[in-house]
């Protein structure tokens, strides 16, 4: 690691000491419809052939000798746009650039070269395309970000309906979600039908499953960024969308023309008043709203406030019921400290919180818990030359952890009881280098130092035997005052990562990362509940710590009309969190006698086979992995393959532009099951009890998934010159009814109203499998 | 204990999957591959004259009938005075009573003694200690109608419910089993239900707990109150899990329930004092 820094340092005394007389050329690169600054965008230098990208601010830093230039500024989707500059002071210039559409279709195409895959030095990252995933098929009509996200190489689903998804051997809660920054907690509505993503308001999301940068820090297995738009600021634009399931309304404009602008988005579901049609007494719902407003007071000062909130709210038979949701607000300062030192000053705060009640007169309870975080962000990105850009900054996250409370109700037989609170303190101070080393190499190094603080206020009991969950004994405590360190993790996480040109189609990528988590999901399932709760790295609970190599060949064919990657991966976490057999990970006291932590292992293959342009787009991507775990006091101490080991998974996702009035969709699917623990055999025992006899965790398998799901988009011609355009999105999900595995219980023999079939003693196997055949259809205005 | 009061979380759990409106399900086939036979042990000691151990071996997942009965164990339990009491095989040989093992000379159990039992099978020797914990007397019983049940009754006139009373002690740790009884037979809402619960969230007074099932006129209600120890409470509450797993998916992977007993035996050895409660349903008093 020593070495690492030392050549760092070098690296960068020898590009400055080579400085001779140059000159900066910055600035933002808009869209010029929408004012919407555009990340990832391409700034070439068409006589050295170099370059740079834009941040995911929308601005971007050249420093070069002074000269004349042609700059070209690329974009996917977008024309390019050539600038000749004469290099002769500082230069500030932003560019707007113009959609390349066909007429009123939000089609993407693009004319011109576009070669990121193989040029770009991050590997093993996704871009997903929203106006893709608007046009394919989608469960009940409702374009979900994360149903996506699961079909693309490297990535698993435990199974349909669900929004948790597996990247590289990592569990569920290993992946960091961010909306404009701020972490959510849970990103499921109604269990995982929907994710809290709505489509309509999301500028770009990326997810990043390795070669991770060293300004990401906090979870294993990857980061999933999801930014949403600035708003149109140039004129008042808005859209309206009628589904089968929930409805949404978004309106954008500026505030003042070109300076300020805004964004607020409402979607929410009407499950409930069918429901109440049907004069059925369980009523559901959830809703989500996004706002933003952005103020550019000049060049140098951009403002942004983003705030997001979102809700399901359950109730059974009028007195029982239970509710989630997070909140999150980001208050964004971007500055330019000169021409070459960008930064970025983040507030943070992400609430996740869960009620469960009942007003019962006899049994009535409130439960509540919540988990709160508030973040100070400070990223600079210094511009040294085309060829070195130098990121760093320091993170500081305050978290309270409030994982229980239970207020009875007034008469009832419970009493208020509440769990310790836990509070925590989490630094990260980082830095990575990009440099360009050759026209064909280019190295990412850098690290992150993580320091958490596991601090008071709170008691921490010391036990005989912390393993015994039993009949746990403790034989003391120690009280920590409000902010007391009880309990410091120091660990230093290096990145790197090189890209190596071949030629100029195709390139070799390589990277290492270290990745360290400090929140630990307490979750003894395969997917994750709304109702788990989140803890700190403790006295009991040490860091978990993930090594990950991955190894790349990426070409391109056909003038960049397709892409392809094969990437290898190996993994391997130490103190990976699980729980005991058994374990009582709900309101339990002693939670820290379920703690079993260990190692896990995974490896993988990834081909992605993609097209991006013309008519027809889409990707296919095919995992190859294995994924297994060692858990001493889980399965007796033996390996185990995790919960969402599954073998292989093909996905096939395609759109085709047919003409100006129909858009289709389509994707197919193809997993190995999902592994299980059934039983070998039963005993009988107490008052007609038949229980089952476990001997293997996991070690059977739901029989393979596959589906194949079908969409097509109307946009009636009528539509064309008039104020409003209407669009109809028409979905066939699971197109041939396959009966998924979604999970097997065991159960006395029942007849199918529920009546026992002979004497009570036999026993069968229940698979539950969720979607047959389902159509749905969506109905979109935009003025 | 009530039709609520189990364990709240199953009960969300439960009703996860009816937020998968469209989830349907079916018997299939599964690949249980071949078990070694187990022995399995069902003891019970109380304070009063009702001890007894049954034991059975396990049986194939698929297997049908009552299971394999064991007549030709050695049993016996001792407590920690020095007492040996020795248990006899179905002394009766009443053929629903095979398995069946009864003390030759009955005793007392006591609150506060420790009880070993010892089970000889087939050369093996299987051992658990346990001790008596005192139980919380039932203050009444109380029958009520149910008004939601006498709108729509499963079994016509069957909408009397019984509610329960009591005082929990705030003083010492408690763990219950509950048993509900119609005319004598277990009464259960559903056959996974096991009625039982610890303190920890329990206030002083217990009062309206509703019972499980629903009774009608001249019916007798009995419920019979257990204590527990921590390891009993442990091994109850496993195996409702076990019982109401959904596979793995939001709960956690099904396991076997901890128990007391050595050599790798099922079942438990349980100790508990009891106290119970009868009433014979009769129309409310108007009010």
């Amino acid at each position: 690691m020593r070495t690492l820094f030392f050549t760092m340092c070098a690296f960068m005394i020898f590009n400055i000491s080579m400085a001779q007389e140059k000159f900066t050329f910055n600035g933002y690169v808009r869209e010029a419809g929408s004012g919407e600054e555009l990340i990832g965008v391409t700034v070439l230098i068409r006589e050295t052939g170099g370059g740079a990208n834009t941040n995911p601010y929308g601005f971007y830093s050249l420093t070069l000798p002074k000269g004349e230039y042609t700059i070209e500024f690329r974009y996917v989707g977008f024309k390019t746009k050539r600038q000749k500059i004469t290099l002769d002071k500082d230069i500030s210039l932003n560019i707007d650039l113009e959609e390349e559409s066909i007429e009123l279709n939000e089609v993407v195409v693009t004319a011109e070269k576009e070669d990121e895959n193989v040029t770009n030095i991050q590997m093993s990252k996704n871009e997903l395309n929203i106006q893709q995933i608007k046009k394919l098929p989608a469960l009940f009509g409702e374009p979900d970000i994360i149903k996506t996200i699961q079909m693309l190489p490297g990535v698993v689903s435990a199974g349909e309906g669900t929004s948790s998804f597996f990247v590289r051997g990592g569990s569920a809660d290993q992946n960091l979600i961010l909306i404009d920054e701020a972490p959510v907690y849970d990103p499921s509505h109604l269990f995982g039908l929907f994710s809290v993503f709505n489509a309509d308001v999301i500028k770009d999301s990326e997810l990043y499953k390795g070669g991770i940068p060293a300004r990401f820090g906090g979870r294993l297995s990857s980061i999933l960024e999801v930014r949403t738009k600035d708003g149109n600021n140039k004129e008042l634009k808005g859209k309206a969308g009628i589904g089968l399931l929930a409805s949404n309304l978004m309106l954008e404009g500026p505030i003042k023309k070109d300076k300020s602008s805004f964004i607020v988005s409402a979607r929410r579901s009407y499950i409930d008043l069918f429901l109440r049609l049907a004069n059925q007494k369980n009523l559901v719902y959830f809703y989500d709203i996004n706002a933003k407003v952005n103020w550019r007071a000049n060049n140098k000062n951009r403002f942004f406030l983003s705030v997001y909130g979102g809700r399901d709210d359950f109730n059974f038979d009028g007195n029982f019921g239970f509710d989630w949701g997070n909140k999150t607000a980001t208050f964004r300062w971007n500055h330019l400290f000169n021409d070459k030192l960008f930064s970025n000053t983040s507030l943070i705060a992400s609430n996740f919180n869960y009620g469960l009640g009942s007003d019962d007169k006899t049994d009535g309870f409130q439960w509540d818990s919540s988990l709160a975080e508030y973040s100070l962000k400070q990223d600079l990105n210094y511009f040294i030359n085309p060829d070195l850009t130098l990121d760093f900054g320091y993170h500081l996250t305050y978290r309270n952890f409030a994982p229980g409370k239970i207020t009875p109700v007034e008469g009832s037989i419970f009493k208020e009881v509440s769990l310790q609170e836990e509070f925590a303190l989490d630094h990260g101070i980082y830095a990575g280098l990009q440099h360009q080393v050759s026209d064909k190499l280019t190295f990412q190094y850098g690290a992150r130092l993580s320091i958490f603080q596991n601090v008071g206020k709170n008691t921490v009991y010391t036990y005989l035997n912390q393993q015994d969950n039993i009949n746990p004994i403790r034989t003391g405590s120690k009280e920590y005052g409000s902010l007391e360190n009880i309990k410091t993790y120091v660990n230093l996480e290096p990145r790197f990562s090189a890209r190596y040109i071949l030629n100029e189609s195709s390139s070799l990528k390589a990277s290492y990362n270290r990745m360290v988590q400090n929140t630990h999901l307490i979750s003894a399932g395969t997917v994750p509940l709304p109702f788990n709760t989140w803890a700190p790295s403790s006295t009991y609970l040490k860091p978990q710590i993930a090594d990950q190599f991955a190894l790349g060949y990426f070409k391109n064919f056909g003038n960049n009309t397709y892409e392809f990657s094969a990437e290898a991966f190996y993994k391997d976490i130490s103190n990976v969190t699980d729980f005991a057999d058994n374990a009582r990970i709900f309101f339990n006291e002693d939670l820290a006698t379920e703690f079993r932590q260990g190692s896990s292992e995974a490896y993988g293959l990834e081909l992605m086979f993609q097209k991006k342009k013309g008519d027809f787009s889409g990707f296919v991507s095919y995992t190859l992995s294995k994924v297994d775990r060692t858990i001493p006091g889980v399965n007796q101490g033996k390996s185990f393959v995790a919960n969402y080991d599954r073998r292989h998974n093909l996905n096939v996702v395609a759109t085709y532009d047919y003409n100006d009035k129909w858009t289709f969709g389509g994707n197919f699917t193809y997993g190995t099951g999902r592994p299980i623990t059934l039983p070998s055999g039963s005993y009988e025992y107490g008052d007609g009890y038949y229980a089952d006899i476990i001997t293997e965790r996991n070690g059977y398998r739901l029989s393979d998934f596959h589906r194949v799901d079908l969409s097509a988009t109307l946009t009636p011609q009528k539509n064309k010159g008039k104020k409003f355009e209407t669009s109809w999105v028409f979905s066939l999900y699971n197109v041939y009814s396959r009966k998924n595995p979604f999970s097997i219980y065991t159960r006395i023999t029942q007849d199918n109203d529920g009546n026992i079939i002979g004497d009570g003693t036999q026993k069968e196997a229940r698979l539950i499998y969720l979607f047959p055949l389902l159509p749905s259809v969506t109905y979109n205005i935009k003025f | 204990m009530t039709k609520q009061f189990k364990n709240i979380f199953i009960a969300a759990i439960a009703l996860v999957s009816s937020v998968f409106f469209f989830a349907c399900e079916e018997t299939i086939p599964i690949d249980t591959g071949d078990l070694a036979e187990r022995v399995v042990i069902e003891g019970m000691v109380t304070n009063e004259q009702n001890h007894y151990v049954k034991l059975t071996r396990t049986r194939s997942f698929y297997g049908k009938g009552p299971a394999d009965r064991i007549q030709n164990a050695v049993v016996s339990v001792s407590d920690d005075e020095g007492n040996t009491f020795q248990f006899a095989h179905n002394p009766d040989n009443d053929p629903e009573k095979t398995g069946f093992y009864y003390p030759v000379v009955n005793f007392h159990g006591k609150v506060g003694t420790t009880y070993s039992l010892d089970v000889e099978v087939d050369g093996e020797r299987y051992n658990a200690s346990e001790k008596m914990l005192p139980v919380t007397s039932i203050d009444s019983l109380v029958v009520s109608i149910d008004e939601d049940e006498k709108a729509d009754p499963e079994d016509a006139g069957s909408f009397y419910e019984i509610l329960f009373y009591a005082k929990e002690p705030q003083d010492r740790k408690d763990q219950y089993l509950f048993k509900f009884y119609k005319n004598g037979e277990i009464l259960k809402d559903s056959e996974t239900d096991i009625y039982v619960t610890d303190d920890v969230l329990l206030g002083e007074t217990i009062d309206d707990v509703e019972t499980a099932g629903f009774y009608q006129l001249g019916e007798v209600a009995g419920v019979e109150m257990y204590s527990l120890t921590q390891e009993a409470f442990i091994f109850y509450s496993d195996l409702v899990n076990l019982l109401n797993s959904d596979g793995g998916m939001f709960s956690p992977p099904p396991a076997n329930p901890r128990n007391n007993l050595s050599n790798n035996a099922l079942g438990y050895f349980q100790v508990s004092a009891v106290d119970r409660e009868t009433i014979v349903v009769t129309e409310p008093d108007g009010d």
